[in-house]
């Protein structure tokens, strides 16, 4: 066996294959025969599935384009009240995600909900339902995803005008442009890449989204996918939605990975760079600025931060019946199995790729990252689909018996799909680590007398240690926000805070929701408190 | 016995599949040798070194270090495994440690080597006591390489490579510390190979040098025969220092030129009375005379510190350099007339 074909590259190999097993699966079986459900739904649901995965895609590409960019801008350029705390403050809206935020709206708008309380409180008693609005169905599935992933495009944004050259903006002066003309036809326009890479984060999301739209009964391809395999137990249809579901988030991803390229240049093209001078706002703008940042942090983290603390305390009896413990240990236990294995994987992966240089390795890789463009609904069928197809054709036609039990339903089949679905943000986090080692750095090991083993252990490892911790940070918040795996997936009796949420919110129990969800958002917002600094990447702002 | 210390026999030079620099055979004879490597940038000195550390592999030929191959198309012997140190000309310190922990983990190869180099000496001679506690990003580019050449030195190897060592060297500290560096090399015997694009430097720290043209080596021989008897026309260009000019070849001490009359030398290759030539001028074959009735006129002058080079043009439209010691009482203006003292005698005649 050539020299080429050593333990780095044999395990990269190996990792990158496991990612792309359920892509591969989704596309085979497009070509499968499906139960009669696939007519039904092709001459009724299926144009209402996509009009209304469209309408939502657009809805919340602009709400989020609007306050992300704006917030980003103010704070990026201008000193007003409190400034440099919404710098970071705007990003713990990540510690919401849809489906809470979902059950905060209605919670608070519903019949007799949060907004009737107050207003008896304020005037006394009378009929307030029918002046209260309602922010349910798409309009609700719009809010909840908007002011839950808004912060994609306020991060990649701010990061992009935090390199912007101060010349370019002088330039704007000098040739006599207002403020808003320098933003409109200077700033915005170079920050372009940034925008659309975080805009087609936000897509990939939406697609990928079932929590929130599920509570809201709006059907997405998303849900149809769920529903044609939990309801109609037609695993096959299930795929080739997903797979028609798949070529919209290529075609995103497609994007989002050209429109980073530039962005990467973008960010590279340091020269020059000076630290801008942050204008002090005359009152009246400066309150304003203040009232649209204050309004956005307030909606997207305070809301329901408040919301679901406000029936914590008035249901007690939901934290008591909680068994809090089992549930935090439950997450724990699946964060910190699911993100070592994650984190030592695509270690092993990138360091693999980086000595072998082995070009059908690369590919694999590129096509393994994609994992995280997967909705995790079509992820878990896909997994299912494959051990079930497995078990039947290879393992029990040998006379065997059957490994489903031990894949399906099973905490170690949900890490492995775990594993699939935040490969892509372990691996491309690591390697955006690696990317600061020069490969000369290795070299001189070698010729130091190290060997690849040594290299890895005694200069790699130690060297990333800030970006191991980051990105197992990173990844511990998304699996403790992640929903329809946990739930598809998840052994029988196995609840986390997510699933539990979902449960009670599902069983129209919302006051009972709201203290897993309470203990979920409050976990998930000292991740990024810890981890703010590494997501702002602006020290010296 | 060691035969020759290190060999390079005719190996293909290859990066990514692609053949840089062909059939190359190289020979240092002595340990402690010094030899240098020269050619443009792009032209695959880097790759040459990268394969002699192991980094590259070889698909023909044999690379031999104190009689044991060390490559060829069957054995590879990885990098940590030879004895070889290579100093990159981009900065390959450890980010993230100390440039003293850097410097010293050097130290690591030490067992393998029966020298003794003392790294306080190095460091010293280096001009890197005040940076020690720094870490690499702390650091100038210049400070950098000089930490990795200190690396390379201090883990005392069998072979020295260095690739463009002194290029982010600020000019001022350059030749103080090629001249430390020959000494340090010299005196603990270390082989080293330097390469580089700067001829000077070349010439200066080794005792061979190899020019590496057109994809292949073209000499390999001491500074003095390098600079003084090229052995090819693309060699002459490389060094941009002469040109070349027709003649005629009257006898077996002479030939002619038409502009510059008759030129008397040694040749160094025996040429037929009779064969037209193109014969080599250096800027200091030609000697200046003010007395002279042979007058070229000026087209540009040169300030070289210690001499000027004049650039004259010839009746035939040729333009050739001459050095004039910047002492000398008269200087010549653009367009003025510039006296050539004859008969013109040469120490040697190089013609192609």
């Amino acid at each position: 066996m050539s020299k080429n074909f050593n333990f780095w590259f044999l395990s990269s190999f190996l990792i990158s294959l496991i990612v792309i097993i359920p892509i591969l699966t989704v596309f085979s079986s497009f070509f499968e025969n499906t139960s009669n459900y696939f007519d039904i739904l092709k001459k009724t649901f299926l144009f209402e599935y996509t009009f209304n995965s469209l309408i939502l895609l657009i809805s919340v590409l602009t709400f989020t384009f609007l306050i992300g960019t704006g917030s980003a801008y103010l704070v990026s350029f201008y000193q007003f009240p409190l400034s440099n705390f919404f710098k970071w403050a705007l990003i713990l809206s990540f510690a919401v995600p849809p489906y809470i935020y979902a059950y905060s709206l209605t919670a608070f708008f519903e019949n007799y909900g949060t907004a009737f309380t107050i207003l008896k409180n304020l005037f006394g008693e009378a009929n307030y339902n029918k002046h209260i609005p309602k922010f349910d169905g798409m309009l609700g599935s719009i809010l909840s995803l908007s002011f839950s992933l808004f912060g994609y495009v306020y991060i990649l944004t701010r990061a992009s005008f935090l390199y912007q050259s101060q010349n370019l903006i002088d330039l704007g002066k000098n040739l006599g442009f207002s403020n808003f003309k320098s933003f409109y036809s200077v700033i915005l326009p170079s920050a372009r890449p940034a925008i659309v890479a975080g805009l087609s984060l936000v897509a990939m999301e939406t697609l990928a989204e079932f929590g929130a739209v599920d509570f809201f009964s709006i059907n997405t391809l998303t849900t149809g996918i769920y529903n044609s395999w939990i309801a109609f137990d037609d695993l096959a249809f299930a795929n080739q939605l997903s797979f028609f579901l798949l070529l919209f988030i290529f075609a995103l991803f497609l994007l989002e990975n050209l429109s980073r390229k530039k962005a990467k240049y973008h960010f590279n093209s340091r020269g020059g760079f000076k630290q801008k001078k942050k204008l002090k706002l005359s009152n009246n703008k400066s309150f304003f600025a203040f009232l649209f940042c204050f309004l956005i942090f307030f909606l997207s983290f305070l809301f329901p931060l408040g919301q679901m603390l406000y029936w914590t305390i008035k249901f007690p009896e939901n934290l008591i019946g909680l068994n809090a413990s089992t549930l935090f240990f439950n997450t724990l236990y699946l964060v910190i199995l699911s993100s070592s294995i994650l984190i030592i994987f695509s270690l092993i992966s990138n360091y693999g790729n980086r000595v072998s240089k082995n070009k059908i390795l690369n590919i694999l890789s590129t096509l393994s990252i994609s994992g995280y463009a997967i909705p995790g609904v079509i992820l878990a069928i896909a997994f299912i689909t494959f051990i079930v197809w497995i078990d039947e054709n290879m393992i029990q036609s040998i006379g065997f018996l059957s490994v489903k039990k031990i894949f399906i339903g099973s905490i170690f089949g949900l890490v492995i799909v775990y594993f699939i679905r935040f490969y892509s943000l372990a691996f491309n986090g690591i390697k955006s680590g690696y990317e600061k080692i020069n490969i000369y750095v290795d070299e001189s090991a070698y010729l130091l007398g190290y060997s690849k083993r040594k290299t890895f252990m005694n200069i790699h490892v130690p060297f990333l240690r800030n970006s191991l911790l980051f990105v197992s940070i990173l990844v511990s918040l998304e699996i403790i926000r992640e929903l329809p795996i946990a739930l598809i997936l998840r052994p029988f009796n196995f609840e986390t805070f997510a699933t539990t949420a979902y449960i009670s919110a599902s069983e129209d129990l919302l006051e009972a929701a709201a203290v897993p969800s309470l203990f979920l958002i409050v976990i998930a917002a000292i991740f990024i408190m810890i981890t703010s600094k590494y997501i702002l990447r602006d020290t010296n702002d | 016995m060691i035969k020759n210390f290190f060999e390079i026999n005719n190996v293909t030079f290859a990066i990514g599949g692609k053949d840089r620099v062909n059939d190359v055979n190289i020979k240092i004879e002595q340990e402690g040798d010094i030899i240098c490597i020269l050619g443009p940038s792009g032209i695959g000195k880097t790759t040459i070194l990268r394969t002699i550390a192991g980094l590259e592999k070889i698909n023909k030929g044999q690379i031999i270090l104190k009689n044991k191959i060390i490559s060829s198309k069957q054995i590879h012997v990885e990098p940590e495994k030879r004895n070889i140190a290579l100093s990159f000309q981009e900065n390959s310190l450890f980010p993230h440690y100390t440039i003293d922990k850097n410097i010293h983990l050097g130290l690591k190869k030490k067992q393998l080597s029966n020298k003794n180099i003392d790294s306080k000496e190095i460091i010293k001679i280096l001009n890197l006591q005040d940076v020690l506690n720094k870490y690499p990003h702390q650091i100038s580019a210049g400070e950098s390489q000089r930490a990795s050449l200190a690396r390379s030195l201090i883990s005392q190897p069998d072979l020295l490579l260095l690739d463009e060592p002194l290029s982010n060297v600020d000019q001022s500290f350059k030749e103080d510390i090629q001249v430390s560096l020959k000494q340090i090399l010299k005196n603990n015997k270390i082989t080293t190979i330097v390469v580089t694009h700067d001829s000077y430097e070349a010439f200066y720290l080794g005792s061979k040098c190899a020019l590496i043209l057109d994809n292949e080596v073209k000499q390999y021989d001491d500074p003095y025969n390098v600079y003084h008897f090229p052995n090819s026309i693309q060699v002459v260009n490389f060094l941009n220092r002469g040109i070349l000019i027709p003649a005629k070849v009257t006898g077996g001490d002479s030939l002619e030129n038409e502009d510059l009359g008759i030129i008397k030398g040694k040749f160094i290759k025996h040429y037929p009375t009779g064969s037209n030539v193109q014969l080599l001028l250096q800027p200091e074959d030609l000697e200046h005379d003010d007395d002279s009735n042979l007058k070229l006129e000026v087209v540009d002058r040169k300030f070289r510190g210690t001499n000027f080079i004049y650039t004259l043009r010839t009746p035939s439209n040729k333009l050739i350099p001459v050095a004039v010691h910047t002492h000398h009482w008269e200087q010549h203006e653009v367009n003025e007339k510039f006296g050539i003292k004859r008969p013109i005698q040469l120490e040697h005649i190089v013609c192609f």
